[in-house]
Protein backbone atom coordinates (compact mmCIF):
# COMPACT_ATOMS: atom_id res chain seq x y z
CA UNK A 1 0.00 0.00 0.00
CA UNK A 2 1.36 3.39 -0.99
CA UNK A 3 -0.80 5.47 1.35
CA UNK A 4 0.91 7.97 3.61
CA UNK A 5 -1.27 10.35 5.59
CA UNK A 6 1.57 12.84 6.00
CA UNK A 7 1.60 14.14 2.45
CA UNK A 8 -0.77 17.11 2.18
CA UNK A 9 -1.43 17.81 -1.47
CA UNK A 10 -3.66 20.80 -0.63
CA UNK A 11 -1.16 23.57 -1.23
CA UNK A 12 1.52 21.46 -2.85
CA UNK A 13 2.67 22.14 -6.36
CA UNK A 14 2.19 19.72 -9.22
CA UNK A 15 5.96 19.24 -9.13
CA UNK A 16 5.84 18.14 -5.45
CA UNK A 17 2.89 15.83 -6.06
CA UNK A 18 4.74 14.11 -8.90
CA UNK A 19 7.80 13.72 -6.68
CA UNK A 20 5.76 12.38 -3.75
CA UNK A 21 4.08 9.76 -5.94
CA UNK A 22 7.33 8.82 -7.68
CA UNK A 23 9.05 8.29 -4.31
CA UNK A 24 6.14 6.32 -2.85
CA UNK A 25 5.28 8.95 -0.22
CA UNK A 26 1.82 9.20 -1.73
CA UNK A 27 -0.33 7.39 -4.25
CA UNK A 28 -2.30 8.88 -7.10
CA UNK A 29 -5.47 7.60 -5.44
CA UNK A 30 -4.65 9.29 -2.12
CA UNK A 31 -3.92 12.59 -3.88
CA UNK A 32 -7.13 12.44 -5.89
CA UNK A 33 -9.21 11.43 -2.85
CA UNK A 34 -7.80 14.37 -0.89
CA UNK A 35 -8.53 16.65 -3.84
CA UNK A 36 -12.13 15.47 -4.07
CA UNK A 37 -12.54 15.96 -0.31
CA UNK A 38 -11.24 19.53 -0.57
CA UNK A 39 -13.62 20.25 -3.43
CA UNK A 40 -16.55 18.93 -1.37
CA UNK A 41 -15.52 21.04 1.61
CA UNK A 42 -14.41 24.29 -0.02
CA UNK A 43 -16.25 24.57 -3.29
CA UNK A 44 -19.65 25.40 -1.80
CA UNK A 45 -17.94 28.67 -0.84
CA UNK A 46 -15.80 29.23 -3.94
CA UNK A 47 -18.35 28.02 -6.52
CA UNK A 48 -15.55 27.18 -8.91
CA UNK A 49 -16.71 23.75 -10.15
CA UNK A 50 -19.74 23.04 -12.33
CA UNK A 51 -19.01 19.29 -12.59
CA UNK A 52 -16.91 16.98 -10.42
CA UNK A 53 -15.79 13.71 -12.02
CA UNK A 54 -15.26 11.53 -8.95
CA UNK A 55 -15.61 8.13 -10.60
CA UNK A 56 -13.53 9.02 -13.63
CA UNK A 57 -10.77 10.58 -11.53
CA UNK A 58 -10.53 7.73 -9.04
CA UNK A 59 -10.54 5.11 -11.81
CA UNK A 60 -7.78 6.95 -13.61
CA UNK A 61 -5.74 7.39 -10.42
CA UNK A 62 -6.04 3.70 -9.59
CA UNK A 63 -4.81 2.84 -13.08
CA UNK A 64 -1.79 5.10 -12.57
CA UNK A 65 -0.98 3.41 -9.25
CA UNK A 66 -1.30 -0.01 -10.87
CA UNK A 67 1.04 1.04 -13.64
CA UNK A 68 3.58 2.26 -11.12
CA UNK A 69 3.41 -0.95 -9.13
CA UNK A 70 4.08 -2.83 -12.35
CA UNK A 71 7.22 -0.77 -12.81
CA UNK A 72 5.99 1.46 -15.66
CA UNK A 73 7.82 4.75 -15.97
CA UNK A 74 5.67 7.62 -14.65
CA UNK A 75 4.87 10.64 -16.80
CA UNK A 76 5.93 14.20 -15.98
CA UNK A 77 2.53 14.93 -14.41
CA UNK A 78 1.65 11.55 -12.90
CA UNK A 79 -1.06 11.89 -10.30
CA UNK A 80 -1.52 15.66 -10.67
CA UNK A 81 -5.21 16.57 -10.35
CA UNK A 82 -6.39 19.25 -12.73
CA UNK A 83 -9.66 20.81 -13.87
CA UNK A 84 -10.75 22.67 -16.99
CA UNK A 85 -12.90 25.68 -17.80
CA UNK A 86 -16.23 24.26 -18.89
CA UNK A 87 -15.74 25.25 -22.54
CA UNK A 88 -13.37 22.26 -22.91
CA UNK A 89 -15.05 19.11 -24.19
CA UNK A 90 -15.16 16.42 -21.51
CA UNK A 91 -16.42 13.08 -22.77
CA UNK A 92 -19.84 12.40 -21.31
CA UNK A 93 -20.67 16.04 -20.46
CA UNK A 94 -22.32 18.74 -22.55
CA UNK A 95 -19.83 21.55 -23.18
CA UNK A 96 -21.82 24.30 -21.51
CA UNK A 97 -19.32 27.18 -21.98
CA UNK A 98 -20.94 29.00 -19.09
CA UNK A 99 -24.32 29.10 -20.79
CA UNK A 100 -27.83 27.86 -20.13
CA UNK A 101 -28.43 27.07 -23.81
CA UNK A 102 -25.57 24.58 -24.23
CA UNK A 103 -26.90 22.44 -21.37
CA UNK A 104 -29.26 21.03 -24.00
CA UNK A 105 -26.36 20.01 -26.24
CA UNK A 106 -25.50 16.30 -26.50
CA UNK A 107 -22.63 15.14 -24.31
CA UNK A 108 -19.18 15.39 -25.84
CA UNK A 109 -17.93 12.08 -27.19
CA UNK A 110 -14.25 12.80 -26.76
CA UNK A 111 -12.09 14.96 -24.48
CA UNK A 112 -10.55 18.19 -25.71
CA UNK A 113 -7.07 17.69 -27.18
CA UNK A 114 -5.32 19.42 -24.28
CA UNK A 115 -7.06 17.18 -21.74
CA UNK A 116 -5.84 14.17 -23.68
CA UNK A 117 -2.31 15.54 -23.71
CA UNK A 118 -2.25 16.29 -19.98
CA UNK A 119 -3.66 12.86 -19.18
CA UNK A 120 -1.10 11.25 -21.49
CA UNK A 121 1.50 12.89 -19.23
CA UNK A 122 -0.15 11.33 -16.17
CA UNK A 123 -2.43 14.12 -14.95
CA UNK A 124 -5.93 13.32 -13.67
CA UNK A 125 -8.97 15.35 -14.71
CA UNK A 126 -11.23 15.95 -11.69
CA UNK A 127 -13.85 18.33 -13.07
CA UNK A 128 -15.13 21.24 -15.14
CA UNK A 129 -15.01 24.84 -13.97
CA UNK A 130 -17.29 27.84 -13.81
CA UNK A 131 -16.80 30.66 -16.32
CA UNK A 132 -18.41 33.79 -17.71
CA UNK A 133 -21.06 33.01 -20.30
CA UNK A 134 -19.51 32.07 -23.65
CA UNK A 135 -16.24 33.63 -22.41
CA UNK A 136 -17.51 37.17 -23.14
CA UNK A 137 -16.56 38.35 -19.68
CA UNK A 138 -13.81 39.76 -17.47
CA UNK A 139 -15.54 39.40 -14.07
CA UNK A 140 -16.02 35.68 -13.36
CA UNK A 141 -19.70 36.32 -12.67
CA UNK A 142 -22.29 34.02 -14.23
CA UNK A 143 -26.06 34.51 -14.06
CA UNK A 144 -26.78 30.79 -14.47
CA UNK A 145 -24.23 29.20 -12.13
CA UNK A 146 -23.57 32.11 -9.79
CA UNK A 147 -20.22 33.90 -9.51
CA UNK A 148 -16.98 32.12 -8.84
CA UNK A 149 -15.61 33.69 -5.66
CA UNK A 150 -12.15 35.00 -4.94
CA UNK A 151 -10.41 32.79 -2.34
CA UNK A 152 -8.72 35.85 -0.80
CA UNK A 153 -12.07 37.50 -0.12
CA UNK A 154 -15.27 35.62 -0.92
CA UNK A 155 -17.10 38.90 -1.53
CA UNK A 156 -14.83 39.76 -4.42
CA UNK A 157 -14.57 38.83 -8.08
CA UNK A 158 -12.18 36.21 -9.39
CA UNK A 159 -11.92 37.97 -12.70
CA UNK A 160 -12.89 36.20 -15.87
CA UNK A 161 -13.82 34.67 -17.95
CA UNK A 162 -11.75 31.75 -16.57
CA UNK A 163 -13.08 32.60 -13.10
CA UNK A 164 -13.50 29.04 -11.86
CA UNK A 165 -9.96 28.25 -13.00
CA UNK A 166 -8.64 31.14 -10.92
CA UNK A 167 -10.66 30.24 -7.84
CA UNK A 168 -9.90 26.50 -7.95
CA UNK A 169 -6.13 27.02 -8.19
CA UNK A 170 -5.87 29.99 -5.80
CA UNK A 171 -8.20 28.25 -3.35
CA UNK A 172 -5.98 25.15 -3.20
CA UNK A 173 -8.55 22.79 -4.71
CA UNK A 174 -6.29 21.77 -7.60
CA UNK A 175 -2.68 22.71 -8.40
CA UNK A 176 -3.43 23.14 -12.09
CA UNK A 177 -6.30 24.32 -14.26
CA UNK A 178 -6.81 25.15 -17.91
CA UNK A 179 -8.49 28.30 -19.15
CA UNK A 180 -8.97 30.23 -22.34
CA UNK A 181 -7.81 33.75 -23.13
CA UNK A 182 -9.28 35.78 -25.98
CA UNK A 183 -8.67 39.25 -24.57
CA UNK A 184 -7.30 38.49 -21.10
CA UNK A 185 -9.40 35.67 -19.67
CA UNK A 186 -6.41 33.77 -18.21
CA UNK A 187 -4.38 36.81 -17.16
CA UNK A 188 -7.21 38.73 -15.49
CA UNK A 189 -8.22 35.92 -13.08
CA UNK A 190 -4.54 35.11 -12.49
CA UNK A 191 -4.08 38.72 -11.41
CA UNK A 192 -7.17 39.05 -9.22
CA UNK A 193 -6.66 35.61 -7.61
CA UNK A 194 -2.89 35.97 -7.22
CA UNK A 195 -1.63 32.97 -9.21
CA UNK A 196 0.50 32.34 -12.29
CA UNK A 197 -1.11 32.18 -15.72
CA UNK A 198 0.35 31.49 -19.14
CA UNK A 199 -1.19 32.72 -22.37
CA UNK A 200 1.07 31.19 -24.98
CA UNK A 201 1.73 32.47 -28.49
CA UNK A 202 -1.35 32.40 -30.72
CA UNK A 203 -1.31 29.04 -32.50
CA UNK A 204 1.01 27.34 -30.01
CA UNK A 205 -1.52 25.13 -28.19
CA UNK A 206 -4.29 23.29 -29.96
CA UNK A 207 -7.85 24.42 -29.32
CA UNK A 208 -9.37 21.26 -30.79
CA UNK A 209 -12.64 20.25 -29.17
CA UNK A 210 -13.17 23.42 -27.17
CA UNK A 211 -16.08 25.81 -27.59
CA UNK A 212 -14.95 28.83 -29.63
CA UNK A 213 -15.48 32.51 -28.97
CA UNK A 214 -13.33 34.58 -31.36
CA UNK A 215 -11.29 32.33 -33.60
CA UNK A 216 -8.87 35.14 -34.56
CA UNK A 217 -7.98 35.74 -30.93
CA UNK A 218 -8.72 32.57 -28.93
CA UNK A 219 -5.87 31.00 -26.96
CA UNK A 220 -5.78 28.23 -24.34
CA UNK A 221 -3.34 27.92 -21.47
CA UNK A 222 -2.63 26.82 -17.89
CA UNK A 223 -3.04 28.51 -14.50
CA UNK A 224 -0.98 27.28 -11.55
CA UNK A 225 0.60 28.32 -8.25
CA UNK A 226 4.21 28.14 -9.46
CA UNK A 227 6.00 29.08 -12.65
CA UNK A 228 7.49 25.60 -12.88
CA UNK A 229 4.03 24.02 -12.80
CA UNK A 230 3.01 26.28 -15.68
CA UNK A 231 6.05 25.07 -17.60
CA UNK A 232 5.40 21.39 -16.78
CA UNK A 233 1.84 21.64 -18.06
CA UNK A 234 2.82 23.76 -21.04
CA UNK A 235 5.50 21.30 -22.14
CA UNK A 236 3.02 18.43 -21.91
CA UNK A 237 0.52 20.26 -24.14
CA UNK A 238 2.75 21.50 -26.97
CA UNK A 239 2.79 20.11 -30.49
CA UNK A 240 0.96 20.47 -33.77
CA UNK A 241 -2.62 19.29 -34.12
CA UNK A 242 -4.33 19.26 -37.50
CA UNK A 243 -7.70 19.40 -35.72
CA UNK A 244 -7.11 23.10 -34.96
CA UNK A 245 -6.59 25.02 -38.23
CA UNK A 246 -4.79 27.82 -36.36
CA UNK A 247 -2.38 25.49 -34.53
CA UNK A 248 1.12 26.14 -35.83
CA UNK A 249 2.98 23.32 -37.52
CA UNK A 250 5.82 23.66 -35.10
CA UNK A 251 7.74 21.13 -33.05
CA UNK A 252 7.46 21.22 -29.29
CA UNK A 253 10.06 23.46 -27.63
CA UNK A 254 10.29 22.28 -24.01
CA UNK A 255 10.80 25.02 -21.44
CA UNK A 256 11.32 23.08 -18.20
CA UNK A 257 14.98 22.31 -19.02
CA UNK A 258 15.59 26.04 -19.56
CA UNK A 259 14.03 27.41 -16.39
CA UNK A 260 17.23 27.49 -14.36
CA UNK A 261 19.07 29.53 -16.98
CA UNK A 262 18.02 32.62 -15.06
CA UNK A 263 17.74 36.10 -16.46
CA UNK A 264 21.36 37.07 -17.06
CA UNK A 265 21.68 38.76 -20.41
CA UNK A 266 17.95 39.30 -20.88
CA UNK A 267 16.98 42.85 -21.85
CA UNK A 268 13.82 43.75 -19.98
CA UNK A 269 11.87 46.99 -20.37
CA UNK A 270 8.83 48.58 -18.75
CA UNK A 271 6.02 49.72 -21.04
CA UNK A 272 5.00 53.36 -20.63
CA UNK A 273 2.40 55.49 -22.37
CA UNK A 274 -0.89 53.61 -22.55
CA UNK A 275 0.41 51.09 -20.00
CA UNK A 276 1.34 53.66 -17.37
CA UNK A 277 0.15 52.61 -13.91
CA UNK A 278 -2.97 54.41 -12.71
CA UNK A 279 -3.35 52.96 -9.21
CA UNK A 280 -1.20 52.56 -6.10
CA UNK A 281 -1.41 48.76 -6.43
CA UNK A 282 -0.13 48.65 -9.99
CA UNK A 283 2.65 51.11 -9.15
CA UNK A 284 3.73 48.99 -6.20
CA UNK A 285 3.62 45.71 -8.14
CA UNK A 286 5.45 47.09 -11.17
CA UNK A 287 8.11 48.80 -9.02
CA UNK A 288 8.87 45.59 -7.14
CA UNK A 289 9.18 43.50 -10.27
CA UNK A 290 11.11 46.07 -12.28
CA UNK A 291 13.55 46.66 -9.42
CA UNK A 292 14.17 42.94 -8.94
CA UNK A 293 14.88 42.56 -12.64
CA UNK A 294 16.94 45.73 -12.98
CA UNK A 295 14.52 46.84 -15.68
CA UNK A 296 15.37 50.53 -15.93
CA UNK A 297 14.42 51.08 -19.52
CA UNK A 298 11.02 52.43 -20.57
CA UNK A 299 9.56 51.46 -23.91
CA UNK A 300 6.54 52.66 -25.84
CA UNK A 301 4.23 50.12 -27.43
CA UNK A 302 2.89 52.17 -30.35
CA UNK A 303 -0.84 52.58 -30.92
CA UNK A 304 -1.81 50.31 -28.02
CA UNK A 305 -5.10 52.13 -27.47
CA UNK A 306 -6.07 51.61 -31.09
CA UNK A 307 -5.01 47.97 -30.80
CA UNK A 308 -7.42 47.51 -27.92
CA UNK A 309 -10.18 49.10 -29.96
CA UNK A 310 -9.46 46.84 -32.92
CA UNK A 311 -9.57 43.79 -30.63
CA UNK A 312 -12.89 45.07 -29.29
CA UNK A 313 -14.38 45.33 -32.80
CA UNK A 314 -13.12 41.93 -33.96
CA UNK A 315 -14.36 40.33 -30.74
CA UNK A 316 -17.84 41.84 -31.09
CA UNK A 317 -18.21 40.78 -34.69
CA UNK A 318 -16.66 37.30 -34.63
CA UNK A 319 -18.31 36.51 -31.31
CA UNK A 320 -21.67 37.43 -32.80
CA UNK A 321 -21.08 35.24 -35.83
CA UNK A 322 -20.56 32.22 -33.55
CA UNK A 323 -23.85 32.86 -31.76
CA UNK A 324 -26.15 34.38 -34.37
CA UNK A 325 -28.34 31.27 -34.74
CA UNK A 326 -28.69 30.94 -30.97
CA UNK A 327 -29.57 34.64 -30.76
CA UNK A 328 -32.34 34.12 -33.31
CA UNK A 329 -33.72 31.05 -31.60
CA UNK A 330 -33.10 31.54 -27.87
CA UNK A 331 -32.15 35.13 -27.18
CA UNK A 332 -33.98 35.11 -23.85
CA UNK A 333 -31.84 32.28 -22.55
CA UNK A 334 -28.62 34.31 -22.74
CA UNK A 335 -27.19 36.36 -19.92
CA UNK A 336 -28.70 39.75 -20.88
CA UNK A 337 -25.32 41.50 -20.64
CA UNK A 338 -23.84 39.01 -23.10
CA UNK A 339 -26.88 38.93 -25.39
CA UNK A 340 -27.05 42.71 -25.85
CA UNK A 341 -23.37 42.89 -26.77
CA UNK A 342 -23.65 39.98 -29.20
CA UNK A 343 -26.70 41.45 -30.94
CA UNK A 344 -24.85 44.74 -31.33
CA UNK A 345 -21.79 42.83 -32.54
CA UNK A 346 -23.83 41.18 -35.29
CA UNK A 347 -24.58 44.64 -36.67
CA UNK A 348 -20.94 45.74 -36.96
CA UNK A 349 -20.16 46.81 -40.54
CA UNK A 350 -17.90 44.25 -42.20
CA UNK A 351 -15.66 46.96 -43.68
CA UNK A 352 -14.75 48.14 -40.19
CA UNK A 353 -14.02 44.61 -38.99
CA UNK A 354 -11.75 44.06 -41.97
CA UNK A 355 -9.99 47.32 -41.25
CA UNK A 356 -9.38 46.14 -37.69
CA UNK A 357 -7.80 42.96 -39.09
CA UNK A 358 -5.59 45.05 -41.37
CA UNK A 359 -4.60 47.25 -38.47
CA UNK A 360 -3.77 44.10 -36.55
CA UNK A 361 -1.13 43.14 -39.06
CA UNK A 362 0.32 46.66 -39.11
CA UNK A 363 0.48 46.79 -35.31
CA UNK A 364 2.13 43.37 -35.13
CA UNK A 365 4.90 44.60 -37.44
CA UNK A 366 5.52 47.66 -35.27
CA UNK A 367 5.54 45.77 -31.98
CA UNK A 368 7.84 43.06 -33.33
CA UNK A 369 10.43 45.77 -34.07
CA UNK A 370 10.64 46.38 -30.33
CA UNK A 371 11.84 42.84 -29.78
CA UNK A 372 15.00 43.65 -31.71
CA UNK A 373 15.89 45.87 -28.76
CA UNK A 374 14.41 43.99 -25.79
CA UNK A 375 13.64 40.40 -24.83
CA UNK A 376 10.69 41.07 -22.57
CA UNK A 377 8.31 43.88 -21.71
CA UNK A 378 6.57 44.41 -18.36
CA UNK A 379 3.09 45.89 -17.95
CA UNK A 380 0.43 45.65 -15.25
CA UNK A 381 -1.99 42.76 -15.82
CA UNK A 382 -5.09 44.48 -14.44
CA UNK A 383 -5.78 48.11 -13.59
CA UNK A 384 -6.90 47.22 -10.05
CA UNK A 385 -7.07 44.42 -7.49
CA UNK A 386 -10.23 42.29 -7.23
CA UNK A 387 -13.40 44.43 -7.26
CA UNK A 388 -16.36 43.48 -5.09
CA UNK A 389 -18.90 41.13 -6.68
CA UNK A 390 -21.45 43.24 -8.51
CA UNK A 391 -19.23 46.32 -8.45
CA UNK A 392 -19.94 48.40 -11.53
CA UNK A 393 -17.06 50.88 -11.70
CA UNK A 394 -13.53 51.39 -10.44
CA UNK A 395 -11.21 54.36 -10.22
CA UNK A 396 -8.64 54.59 -12.99
CA UNK A 397 -6.40 57.57 -12.44
CA UNK A 398 -8.90 60.34 -11.93
CA UNK A 399 -11.83 58.79 -13.78
CA UNK A 400 -14.41 56.11 -13.00
CA UNK A 401 -14.54 53.29 -15.56
CA UNK A 402 -16.97 50.37 -15.92
CA UNK A 403 -15.47 47.20 -14.40
CA UNK A 404 -16.88 44.72 -16.89
CA UNK A 405 -15.34 46.32 -19.97
CA UNK A 406 -12.07 47.54 -18.50
CA UNK A 407 -10.50 44.77 -16.43
CA UNK A 408 -8.82 43.80 -19.72
CA UNK A 409 -7.45 47.28 -20.34
CA UNK A 410 -3.81 46.11 -20.20
CA UNK A 411 -4.27 42.60 -21.57
CA UNK A 412 -6.22 43.26 -24.78
CA UNK A 413 -3.51 45.07 -26.79
CA UNK A 414 -1.13 42.15 -26.16
CA UNK A 415 -3.28 39.11 -26.97
CA UNK A 416 -4.50 41.05 -30.01
CA UNK A 417 -1.26 40.06 -31.76
CA UNK A 418 -0.82 36.75 -30.01
CA UNK A 419 2.30 37.53 -27.98
CA UNK A 420 3.16 35.02 -25.23
CA UNK A 421 2.59 36.35 -21.72
CA UNK A 422 3.08 35.02 -18.21
CA UNK A 423 0.99 36.76 -15.54
CA UNK A 424 3.12 36.78 -12.36
CA UNK A 425 1.40 37.36 -9.00
CA UNK A 426 2.79 40.03 -6.69
CA UNK A 427 1.64 39.22 -3.13
CA UNK A 428 0.46 42.64 -2.03
CA UNK A 429 -1.70 42.98 1.09
CA UNK A 430 -4.59 42.65 1.40
CA UNK A 431 -5.09 41.56 -2.21
CA UNK A 432 -2.66 40.34 -4.87
CA UNK A 433 -2.25 41.72 -8.37
CA UNK A 434 -0.21 40.49 -11.33
CA UNK A 435 2.29 41.90 -13.78
CA UNK A 436 2.45 40.77 -17.40
CA UNK A 437 5.80 39.47 -18.66
CA UNK A 438 5.49 39.74 -22.43
CA UNK A 439 7.91 38.08 -24.83
CA UNK A 440 8.37 37.84 -28.59
CA UNK A 441 6.28 35.27 -30.47
CA UNK A 442 7.31 31.67 -29.70
CA UNK A 443 9.52 32.79 -26.79
CA UNK A 444 7.42 31.48 -23.92
CA UNK A 445 10.75 30.28 -22.51
CA UNK A 446 11.87 33.87 -21.90
CA UNK A 447 8.69 34.83 -20.04
CA UNK A 448 8.71 31.62 -17.97
CA UNK A 449 12.40 31.99 -17.09
CA UNK A 450 11.74 35.50 -15.80
CA UNK A 451 8.70 34.30 -13.83
CA UNK A 452 10.68 31.47 -12.28
CA UNK A 453 13.65 33.70 -11.40
CA UNK A 454 11.37 36.20 -9.65
CA UNK A 455 9.67 33.38 -7.76
CA UNK A 456 13.03 32.04 -6.58
CA UNK A 457 13.92 35.56 -5.38
CA UNK A 458 10.64 35.74 -3.46
CA UNK A 459 9.39 38.75 -5.40
CA UNK A 460 6.36 36.96 -6.82
CA UNK A 461 4.37 34.13 -5.26
CA UNK A 462 0.90 32.67 -5.01
CA UNK A 463 -0.29 33.59 -1.51
CA UNK A 464 -2.20 30.94 0.43
CA UNK A 465 -5.62 32.40 1.26
CA UNK A 466 -7.32 32.03 4.65
CA UNK A 467 -9.55 28.94 4.97
CA UNK B 1 4.52 55.56 -44.76
CA UNK B 2 2.26 57.16 -47.31
CA UNK B 3 -0.62 58.87 -45.57
CA UNK B 4 -4.07 58.95 -47.05
CA UNK B 5 -6.59 61.69 -46.64
CA UNK B 6 -9.47 61.09 -44.30
CA UNK B 7 -12.58 59.43 -45.64
CA UNK B 8 -15.76 61.50 -46.01
CA UNK B 9 -17.53 62.69 -42.91
CA UNK B 10 -18.61 59.72 -40.80
CA UNK B 11 -21.75 61.32 -39.52
CA UNK B 12 -22.96 61.74 -43.06
CA UNK B 13 -22.10 58.11 -43.83
CA UNK B 14 -24.08 56.87 -40.84
CA UNK B 15 -27.11 58.90 -41.83
CA UNK B 16 -26.96 57.60 -45.36
CA UNK B 17 -26.74 54.03 -44.10
CA UNK B 18 -29.71 54.56 -41.86
CA UNK B 19 -31.81 55.95 -44.71
CA UNK B 20 -30.85 53.14 -47.02
CA UNK B 21 -31.75 50.48 -44.53
CA UNK B 22 -35.05 52.11 -43.71
CA UNK B 23 -35.79 52.35 -47.41
CA UNK B 24 -35.17 48.62 -47.66
CA UNK B 25 -37.87 47.91 -45.10
CA UNK B 26 -41.53 47.64 -45.96
CA UNK B 27 -42.59 50.82 -47.77
CA UNK B 28 -46.07 52.06 -46.99
CA UNK B 29 -48.35 53.64 -49.61
CA UNK B 30 -47.98 56.94 -47.80
CA UNK B 31 -44.21 57.03 -47.85
CA UNK B 32 -44.02 55.84 -51.45
CA UNK B 33 -45.81 58.97 -52.56
CA UNK B 34 -48.87 57.26 -54.06
CA UNK B 35 -51.28 59.46 -52.16
CA UNK B 36 -50.54 62.38 -54.43
CA UNK B 37 -49.59 64.60 -51.49
CA UNK B 38 -47.11 67.34 -52.12
CA UNK B 39 -43.60 66.06 -51.32
CA UNK B 40 -42.34 67.32 -47.96
CA UNK B 41 -38.82 68.68 -47.57
CA UNK B 42 -36.54 65.91 -46.29
CA UNK B 43 -36.22 66.10 -42.52
CA UNK B 44 -32.70 66.26 -41.12
CA UNK B 45 -32.17 63.04 -39.13
CA UNK B 46 -30.44 63.39 -35.78
CA UNK B 47 -27.38 61.11 -35.40
CA UNK B 48 -28.97 59.45 -32.39
CA UNK B 49 -32.14 58.73 -34.35
CA UNK B 50 -30.05 57.37 -37.22
CA UNK B 51 -28.31 54.90 -34.90
CA UNK B 52 -31.62 53.85 -33.41
CA UNK B 53 -33.06 53.33 -36.88
CA UNK B 54 -29.95 51.45 -37.98
CA UNK B 55 -30.15 49.11 -34.98
CA UNK B 56 -33.83 48.42 -35.60
CA UNK B 57 -33.32 47.88 -39.33
CA UNK B 58 -30.26 45.70 -38.83
CA UNK B 59 -32.13 43.50 -36.37
CA UNK B 60 -34.93 43.14 -38.91
CA UNK B 61 -32.57 42.45 -41.80
CA UNK B 62 -30.58 39.89 -39.81
CA UNK B 63 -33.64 38.23 -38.34
CA UNK B 64 -32.54 39.02 -34.80
CA UNK B 65 -35.06 39.56 -32.04
CA UNK B 66 -35.02 43.03 -30.49
CA UNK B 67 -37.30 43.20 -27.49
CA UNK B 68 -38.23 46.81 -26.65
CA UNK B 69 -36.64 46.26 -23.24
CA UNK B 70 -33.27 45.44 -24.87
CA UNK B 71 -33.15 48.26 -27.41
CA UNK B 72 -31.38 50.81 -25.23
CA UNK B 73 -28.65 48.35 -24.21
CA UNK B 74 -28.13 47.09 -27.76
CA UNK B 75 -27.95 50.66 -29.02
CA UNK B 76 -25.47 51.56 -26.28
CA UNK B 77 -23.28 48.58 -27.19
CA UNK B 78 -23.54 49.31 -30.90
CA UNK B 79 -22.45 52.89 -30.32
CA UNK B 80 -19.57 51.62 -28.21
CA UNK B 81 -18.46 49.35 -31.06
CA UNK B 82 -18.69 52.24 -33.52
CA UNK B 83 -16.59 54.43 -31.22
CA UNK B 84 -13.88 51.77 -31.05
CA UNK B 85 -14.17 51.16 -34.79
CA UNK B 86 -13.79 54.88 -35.48
CA UNK B 87 -10.49 54.90 -33.62
CA UNK B 88 -9.25 52.16 -35.94
CA UNK B 89 -10.90 53.63 -39.04
CA UNK B 90 -9.22 56.99 -38.67
CA UNK B 91 -5.77 55.40 -38.66
CA UNK B 92 -4.24 55.68 -42.13
CA UNK B 93 -3.20 52.37 -43.66
CA UNK B 94 -1.82 51.88 -47.17
CA UNK B 95 -4.13 50.39 -49.80
CA UNK B 96 -1.85 47.35 -49.86
CA UNK B 97 -2.39 46.57 -46.17
CA UNK B 98 -3.24 42.89 -45.73
CA UNK B 99 -5.59 41.61 -43.05
CA UNK B 100 -4.31 39.26 -40.38
CA UNK B 101 -6.57 36.19 -40.19
CA UNK B 102 -4.90 32.80 -40.30
CA UNK B 103 -5.63 30.88 -43.46
CA UNK B 104 -3.58 28.17 -45.10
CA UNK B 105 -4.60 26.98 -48.57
Amino acid sequence: MLETPRFDSGWNSAENIVAAIASGRASAVSVVEATLARIRKRDPLLNSFTAVLEHRALTRAAALDDAREKGNRPGPLTGVPFAVKNLFDVAGLPTIAGSKINRDAPPATRDAALIERLEAAGAVLVGALNMGEYAYDFTGENVHDGPSRNPHDLNRMTGGSSGGSGAAVAGGLVPLALGSDTNGSIRVPASLCGIFGLKPTYGRLTRARTFPFVSSLDHLGPLARTARDLALAYDAMQGHDADDPACADRAAEPVVPLLEQGIDGLRIAVAGGYFKCQSAETVSAMDRVAAALGANRDIDIPQAERARSAAFVITASEGASVHIDRLRARARDFDPAVRDRLIAGAMTPAALVMKAQKFRRWYRGEVLKLFAEVDAILTPATPCTAPLLGQQTFTFGDVELPVRANLGFYTQPISFIGLPVVAIPVPLAPLPIAVQVIAAPWREDVALRIAHALEVKGVVAAMRPPE
Amino acid sequence: MKRKTRSPNKRQTAKTSGRRLRAGAKISAKSSGKTGRKPQPRRQTKPDDAIEALVAASAQALGLPLDPGWRAAVKFNFQLILRHAALVDEFPLPDEAEPAPVFHA
